[in-house]
C-alpha cells in the first residue's frame, strides 16, 4: 500500500511540474512579434468570401490582391506585401475565429477587414489585444470609431452618421417625400441595420415625415405579410439590409402585390447582380468604372479578375496601398524590421493625395475617413446609375 | 375594416402555413410510429429545395428556361420527393434503426447529429452562397403575373396557388393512403401499438421505412414549394423552417396528421396576421406565445388526444 501511495505521489508531483513548466515556457506574445522587411510583409484579409454576400467578399479580396500585385510589381517599392486570406461569411462568430488565427500568426502585421459592422465589434478585442491594426473598407456603423479602438481600427469609407442624413435628405429633396407622408423603414435585426435605421428615422421625423418602423429576421424570405402593410401613404420603403438578395426578395414581393412605393436600399444592399428590383441604393464609394481617371486601373483589374466588379472593391484597393505605404515607413524607421506597433502607428498617419476613389484619403483622429461622403445610385433596368 | 390588408395576410398565411403543414406532417408521422422527434427532417426539406434548384440550373437557369414551366415543375417535384424520400430511408437505416429500443435521449441526440451532418455536408458540397429559384424571371414572370384577383383587389399569384393547391393535394393523397390502403392501415396499427402490430404479422420494419419515405418525400416537396414562393435556398434554411414546422406539429397534436395540417395553418396565419396587425418585430414572439397557450390549455395539442396509460 505504501508503495502504491508513493507511486501516485511521484506521478502527481511530476504532472504538476510539467504543467508549471509548460505554463512558464510561453511563446513570445504575438503583440510583440516582428518580421524582417526582406520578406513580404503579410497582411491578413478578412472578407465574406463565401456565404450570402460572397459577391462582395470576392470583390473586396480581388481588389486587395490586385493592389498588392501592382505594389509588388513596382520596383520602386522595396518592401513587398502578401495577402493572407480569411473567410468570415459575414458571420461574427466565424470572424472571431479568423481573427484568432491572424492574432496568433506572428507573421501577420496588419489586417484588412472585416467587412461587416457586427464582425468588427466581434474581432476588435482580439485584434486589439494582439496589437494589430485593422481597417475596413465597408463597415459603416458609427460607434465603431467611438473611441475604444482608437489607433487600432480604421476605415476608408464614411460611416452611417453620413449615410443616414444623406439618404433622408435625398428622400425629402429628390423623391418628393414631404411632411405628412410615410416612410417605412425595415431593419433586419442586425446591429448595422438597426443602427442605420435609428439614424434615418429621426432625420425624417424631424421634417414631419411619419416613420413606420418594422423589423424582420435577416434569414426571412417571406415578406408578403409585411408588404401588405404598404399603403398609398407610404412613399418610400427604406431597407437597411446587409444581404442584397433579401432586399431583392422584398422588392419583388412588393411588385407582385402591385405596390408603387419607392424601394430604397442602403449600402448593404449594393449589389448589381442581386439587387435589381429596387429603385435606389446608397453607397459609401463611387463607382470607379465611371471615373475617367481610373480607366487604366479598371482595365488592368478586369484583365486580372474578369467577371465584373462593384464599388465594394475599390476601398480595399486603397487600404492595401495604404498598408504598402505604411510598411515602407515602418521598415525604414525600424531599419529593416517591422513590428505590429510600428505598422499600426505608420498606418494611422498615411495620407494618399490621389486615389481611385476620386478623393484623397487620410484618417481622422478617430480612424474615420476625413471628408467622407455617400453616393446615391438609381437602379434603371437592372443597372446602377450615379445620381448623387 | 381594411379588406385588402386582411385578405393579403390571409393569402400569405395560408401559403406559408401550407409549407409548414407539409413539413409538420413528416414530423407527426415519424413521431406517431417511433415516438422520435426527427430533427433532421428540416434538413431533408433543405435538400429537396436544392434538388429543385439543381433542376432549374440543368434546364438553363431562371432567366433562360429551355423547357415549359409545367414540365419543369413536375420534374422538380418528382425528383425532390424521390430524393427526399430516399434520404429519409437512408437516415432511418443508418442512424435510427439500431436505436429503436434505446432510451429516448439516444435517438434524439442522433437526430440532432444527423441534422448538423446534413447541413455541413450541404455547405461543403454546395457552398455557402445563397441560391435563388428566381421564379420572377421564369418565362417573363408568368408565375407571378397570372393568377386571379380576390375582392378588394388582392392578386393571388399562380405561384401561390400552386403551393396551396399542391399542398392540399398531397395532404389529401396522404389521408387517402393512410385510410384506404393496406400499408396505411399497417401504419396506423403500428403507431397505436408497435409490439401488437408485429405480433399480428405486420412487418414493422417495412412500415417504418415507408413512413420515413413518405414523410421525407413530403418535406422534399415542401422544399420546392418554398423555393417557388420565396426564392432563396441555402444550407441552413432547414433549421428555421423545421423549428416552425415542429411547433406546428406540436400545436396540432404531435402524432396526429390532421393536427399537423391545422398546426401549420395556425402558425402560418399567426405569423401573417401578427405582422399585419401587431408588429413584424413581435411576430416570432406571438408564434411562440400561441405554442405556450395551446400547451397550457390543451397539452395534447388542438386535435391531439391525451395518451391513456394503463396501470
Amino acid at each position: 500500500m505504501f508503495r502504491r501511495v508513493g507511486l501516485v505521489a511521484i506521478v502527481a508531483v511530476a504532472a504538476t511540474l510539467a504543467i508549471v513548466a509548460s505554463a512558464a515556457a510561453r511563446p513570445a506574445s504575438p503583440a510583440t512579434a516582428s518580421a524582417s522587411c526582406s520578406s513580404p510583409v503579410q497582411i491578413g484579409m478578412m472578407a465574406p468570401i463565401t456565404g450570402p454576400v460572397s459577391s462582395i467578399g470576392d470583390d473586396q479580396l480581388h481588389w486587395a490582391l490586385f493592389a498588392v500585385s501592382q505594389w509588388n510589381a513596382n520596383k520602386a517599392n522595396k518592401v513587398k506585401l502578401k495577402i493572407v486570406q480569411g473567410d468570415t461569411q459575414l458571420q461574427a462568430s466565424l470572424a472571431s475565429t479568423v481573427a484568432q488565427q491572424f492574432a496568433s500568426n506572428g507573421s501577420i502585421m496588419g489586417v484588412i477587414g472585416p467587412a461587416g459592422s457586427d464582425e468588427v465589434q466581434a474581432v476588435a478585442p482580439i485584434l486589439k489585444k494582439a496589437g494589430l491594426a485593422f481597417a475596413s473598407g465597408s463597415a459603416t456603423r458609427v460607434s465603431l470609431t467611438s473611441g475604444s479602438d482608437k489607433g487600432y481600427f480604421f476605415r476608408d469609407v464614411p460611416n452611417d452618421g453620413v449615410q443616414g442624413p444623406t439618404d433622408a435628405a435625398y428622400m425629402t429633396s429628390k423623391l418628393g417625400v414631404k411632411s405628412g407622408d410615410t416612410v417605412m423603414i425595415v431593419d433586419d435585426q442586425e446591429s448595422y441595420s438597426t443602427g442605420l435605421a435609428d439614424i434615418v428615422g429621426p432625420a425624417l421625423q424631424a421634417k414631419g415625415v411619419t416613420v413606420d418602423r418594422e423589423s424582420v429576421s435577416q434569414k426571412a424570405t417571406d415578406f408578403s405579410a409585411l408588404v401588405a402593410k404598404i399603403t398609398s401613404s407610404v412613399k418610400v420603403v427604406f431597407l437597411p439590409f446587409q444581404v442584397a438578395s433579401e432586399a431583392q426578395l422584398f422588392a419583388q414581393q412588393a411588385q407582385a402585390q402591385g405596390k408603387t412605393a419607392v424601394v430604397f436600399g442602403s449600402d448593404g444592399t449594393f449589389d448589381s447582380k442581386n439587387f435589381t428590383a429596387g429603385n435606389y441604393v446608397s453607397f459609401f464609394a463611387p463607382d470607379v468604372t465611371t471615373i475617367a481617371a481610373d480607366n487604366a486601373v479598371v482595365t488592368a483589374f478586369n484583365k486580372k479578375f474578369p467577371g465584373g466588379t462593384s464599388p465594394f472593391g475599390a476601398p480595399n484597393y486603397v487600404l492595401a496601398q495604404m498598408y504598402g505605404a505604411a510598411a515602407t515607413k515602418a521598415c525604414t524607421a525600424e531599419k529593416g524590421k517591422i513590428t505590429r506597433a510600428a505598422l499600426r502607428n505608420a498606418f494611422a498617419k498615411v495620407s494618399l493625395p490621389t486615389t481611385i476613389l476620386g478623393t484623397p484619403v487620410k484618417f481622422s483622429a478617430t480612424g474615420d475617413l476625413a471628408g467622407a461622403k455617400f453616393h446615391i445610385f438609381k437602379i434603371v433596368n437592372g443597372k446602377y446609375e450615379t445620381v448623387q | 375594416m381594411n379588406w385588402n390588408l386582411f385578405l393579403t395576410e390571409l393569402v400569405s398565411g395560408v401559403t406559408h402555413g401550407s409549407v409548414y403543414a407539409l413539413i409538420a406532417l413528416g414530423y407527426s408521422m415519424v413521431y406517431g410510429i417511433l415516438k422520435l422527434l426527427n430533427f433532421a427532417h428540416g434538413d431533408i426539406y433543405m435538400v429537396g429545395s436544392f434538388i429543385g434548384f439543381g433542376l432549374i440550373t440543368v434546364f438553363g437557369g431562371a432567366e433562360a428556361l429551355s423547357t415549359s414551366i409545367w414540365l419543369l415543375l413536375f420534374l422538380m417535384f418528382f425528383c425532390a420527393m424521390l430524393g427526399g424520400g430516399l434520404l429519409g430511408v437512408l437516415i432511418e437505416r443508418f442512424a435510427y434503426r439500431r436505436l429503436r429500443n434505446a432510451p429516448r435521449i439516444a435517438p434524439l441526440i442522433t437526430a440532432l447529429g444527423v441534422s448538423f451532418f446534413l447541413e455541413n455536408a450541404a455547405l461543403l458540397v454546395l457552398g455557402a452562397q445563397y441560391q435563388s429559384y428566381d421564379t420572377f424571371a421564369w418565362k417573363g414572370g408568368e408565375l407571378w403575373r397570372k393568377g386571379f384577383t380576390l375582392p378588394a383587389g388582392v392578386h393571388v399569384a399562380l405561384a401561390q396557388i400552386i403551393v396551396v393547391v399542391g399542398a392540399v393535394v398531397l395532404m389529401v393523397l396522404l389521408t387517402l393512403f393512410v385510410q384506404r390502403t393496406q400499408l396505411g392501415k399497417a401504419m396506423r396499427a403500428t403507431s397505436f401499438d408497435r409490439e401488437a402490430a408485429a405480433m399480428m404479422g405486420i412487418d414493422v420494419d417495412r412500415v417504418i421505412v415507408a413512413t420515413f419515405f413518405i414523410g421525407s418525400a413530403l418535406a422534399g416537396a415542401a422544399g420546392v414549394f418554398n423555393g417557388l414562393a420565396y426564392q432563396q435556398v441555402w444550407p441552413y434554411m432547414g433549421f428555421q423552417a423545421g423549428l416552425y414546422a415542429f411547433i406546428a406539429a406540436v400545436v396540432g397534436g404531435i402524432g396526429n396528421l390532421p393536427g399537423a395540417v391545422v398546426g401549420g395553418l395556425v402558425i402560418g396565419l399567426g405569423q401573417a396576421f401578427s405582422i399585419g396587425y401587431v408588429s413584424s418585430t413581435f411576430s416570432d414572439a406571438i408564434v411562440f406565445a400561441i405554442l405556450i397557450v395551446v400547451m397550457v390549455v390543451r397539452p395534447s395539442g388542438v386535435l391531439g388526444r391525451a395518451a391513456v396509460q394503463k396501470v
